[in-house]
């Protein structure tokens, strides 16, 4: 969580000001509590515009905020990491990548076809491969509730290799294995197919013609990133591409294309180099040739298509409306600024320093800011993950998009900053008031 | 009674840009008030009777000349300084009473207060006694808005004496009020003199105001008329509160 943080400068940023803002304000609070009172009085006493403000600023923030946590996400599995990090093999010329299953055998520190170059740079816990498979519940009738996409591995290397499953249950592993026309399903597919642990479902295939599946649903993936995904056994899968090749007298036009993806884990960048020196120069391969890539760069290079629209909402779209909160800010500041020019220069006469009221205005709006961006984040957070299912936007194989808990310091600081911003230019005019101007006019 | 001059005023000059023109307001003007004296200050609309005593408060700085209040010379403070220095030293009553309308009574004559570095029983103390002296406690929790004219004025009153300070200005105090109201208040700016033994300048139009004042001074055009010095010191109006010496506001010093 730490090292997501320090390799964001952004989230970094935002914790910063995080950080200070609420330091400053806790300060502010124990030393000059009654100071605090006049603020939140003031801000009281015209609560219609202090609600808009807040709403405005809150709609904002959830904005922000879900764009941003596309972003985000992708930053991270692009961010390339130094150490122990994934590599994806894939087939070198064509785009889905299909793979004849032989390509596995020699790049699995398990089978005897291992290439003994490799032997110490991977291990057994380093190695997993991925099938595709789409197929549909219903065959005559292809609603998306009815669809099912799943991955098809050996369910041995799921805690080792897939992302953020680490510390799924053993025992589901175990019985995945045990079973073999096994499937996990995510909690949010279970539902939308109706079905419940223990239930089987009969698949027809899309992708993989006349391989049609029956499978036992055996457990539930946890909720989150994996949702709406579903993993099989690739004992299965393969059995029954054999079977095909037995009834019908000749092999499935996809059994040499059968594998999309192998991945493969390194500890660091210059094993990483060896490894794609050996397996891209192997005459192993020279049939079907391939290049290995880390996961990183791989992902970004499925992204590719998606760079343009990602670049203007990033440097376009998010600053545009960070613009427009601060000048909804700036505007309801300095209205009642203005409406309080008098009540200002009173202050001043009783003593009170142009730092302390450029203090007072600067707070009144941070307060509103902080709290609605700190409320709007913590609301997003809950209705994206809990209520939603993370943010359906279909991007490369990303189902969803999940907030990170950094992202409540992206909402608060937002808030806090652009109403510190937006605030400056009418706190600095009350600070700067004069006095015997403001009642030259009265008297 | 008098005492060495808490006020000097010394040669100052005073003008305000205003575009192209410039306007002078106060010419060569020179003045001493000594401690404990109630001074009225007169003079038709525009002569600088608020622009004199804006400076005698250190809300504003003269063009040329020196102001000393006490031994500090506040006419070459910084605005910061002189910030912090008014909150000791200076009382100020306004016209419009300018009370915060969003604060209680209380709360408003504790404003000044949040400056000072008091304890909360301390400032609950001096508020109480503020608002004792005139006679506002049974309405302390009352907003502005729920307050008459003279009681607002009031309010105003303990907010200017609430931190004890060496000098009390008032400007016009009374020109919003019925005849009632501003006997009310003016009897209060009389008692804070003679009973504790306060310094005060007061602006006004009203010569019936003026009346209470030990001395007039007339403000035209810029200089100082001196005349209708009544030097007589009049016997305590009538309520004055009796042991108000003990009310117990603290003094601050400088
Ligand atoms: N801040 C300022 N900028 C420009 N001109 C000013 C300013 N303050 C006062 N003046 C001008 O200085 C002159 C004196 O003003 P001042 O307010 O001191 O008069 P006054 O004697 O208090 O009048 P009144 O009895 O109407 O309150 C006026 O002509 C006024 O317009
Ligand atoms: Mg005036």
């Amino acid at each position: 969580m730490i090292d997501e943080l320090l390799a964001n400068p952004v989230t970094l940023l935002c914790v910063v000001i995080s950080l200070a803002v609420v330091v400053a304000g806790l300060v502010f609070a124990v030393t000059s509590p009654r100071m605090l009172l006049l603020v939140i009085k003031n801000l009281r006493r015209n609560l219609g515009r202090t609600t808009i403000t807040c709403l405005a600023t809150m709609v904002l923030v959830a904005m922000v905020t879900m764009i941003w946590t596309v972003i985000y996400t992708l930053d991270m599995v692009t961010t390339e990491k130094s150490k122990d990090f994934k590599l994806v093999v894939t087939e070198r010329w064509q785009i889905p990548s299909q793979m004849p299953p032989t390509h596995a055998d020699y790049l699995n520190p398990e089978s005897p076809k291992f290439l003994p170059e490799l032997k110490g740079m991977i291990g057994p816990n380093d190695f997993m491969t991925w099938s595709f498979y789409g197929g549909t519940l219903d065959p005559t009738k292809f609603t998306r509730e009815n669809l099912l996409f799943m991955f098809v591995m050996n369910p041995k290397h799921i805690r080792s290799m897939m992302d953020d499953l680490d510390t799924l249950d053993p025992a589901l592993v175990k019985k995945l294995g045990d079973t073999r026309t096994g499937v996990l399903l995510g909690p949010e597919r279970l539902a939308m197919i109706n079905k419940k642990v223990g239930e089987r479902i009969k698949v027809t295939s899309l992708n993989y013609k006349g391989i049609n599946l029956e499978l036992e649903i055996v457990g539930e993936l946890p909720a989150g990133r994996y949702d709406q995904s579903a993993i099989m056994s690739d004992a299965y899968f393969n059995d029954e591409l054999d079977k095909y090749a037995r009834t019908t007298g000749q092999k499935h036009p996809l059994d040499n294309k059968r594998l999309n993806l192998i991945w493969l884990r390194v500890r660091d960048r210059e094993t990483f180099s060896k490894v794609g020196e050996i397996v891209e120069n192997s005459p192993y391969f020279a049939d079907r040739p391939v290049k290995v890539e880390t996961a990183s760069s791989g992902i970004g290079t499925w992204l590719a298509p998606y760079a343009d629209i990602l670049w203007r909402v990033r440097w376009i779209v998010v600053p545009a409306i960070i613009v427009s909160m601060t000048l909804v800010v700036a505007n309801a500041i300095s209205i009642s600024v203005r409406e309080r020019m008098t009540e200002m220069a009173v202050l001043k006469v009783l003593g009170y320093r142009p730092g302390t009221i450029l203090k007072l205005v600067l707070g009144e709006s941070m307060l509103v800011g902080g709290l609605a961006g700190l409320g709007s984040a913590v609301l997003t957070y809950a209705l994206v993950n809990f209520a939603m299912g993370g943010i359906k936007f279909p991007i490369a194989f990303f189902p969803a998009f999940f907030v990170p808990a950094w992202g409540i310091a992206w909402g608060f600081a937002l808030g806090a900053g652009t109403s510190a911003v937006g605030s400056f230019l009418p706190a600095w005019s009350a600070r700067s008031v004069k006095v015997s101007e403001v009642f030259s006019k009265v008297t | 009674m008098t005492g060495q001059p808490i006020v000097r005023v010394r040669g100052i000059h005073k003008y305000f840009t205003r575009g192209e023109e410039k306007i002078d307001v106060l010419k060569n003007l020179s003045l001493e008030v000594p401690e404990g004296e109630f001074l009225g200050l007169m003079g038709p609309s525009g002569s600088g009777k608020t622009t004199l005593l804006n400076l005698i408060a250190g809300l504003d700085r003269p063009s040329a000349g020196e102001v000393w209040i006490r031994d500090q010379l506040i006419s070459k403070m910084s605005e910061a300084d002189l910030a912090s220095w008014r909150t000791r030293n200076i009382g100020f009553i306004f016209q419009f009473y300018h009370l915060l309308p969003v604060l209680t009574a209380y709360e408003n004559v504790e404003l000044p207060l949040l400056l000072l570095p008091l304890s909360s029983a301390e400032r609950q103390k001096q508020v109480l006694t503020a608002l004792d002296l005139v006679s506002l406690t049974n309405r302390m929790h009352h907003r502005p808005g729920q307050l008459s004219g003279g009681q607002q004025q009031r309010v105003g009153i303990a907010r200017a004496v609430v931190t004890d300070p060496t000098l009390i200005v008032a400007d016009e105090p009374t020109g919003d009020l019925d005849a009632h109201s501003a006997e009310e208040i003016l009897n209060l700016l009389c008692e804070l003199q003679k009973s504790l033994r306060k310094t005060i300048l007061l602006v006004t139009h009203d010569p019936r105001a003026a009346e209470r004042a030990q001395r007039i001074v007339h403000l035209d055009k810029g200089r100082l008329v001196e005349g209708d010095t009544s030097t007589a010191i009049r016997p305590a109006p009538v309520g004055a509160a009796a042991g108000m010496q003990e009310t117990g506001i603290k003094q601050q010093g400088t």
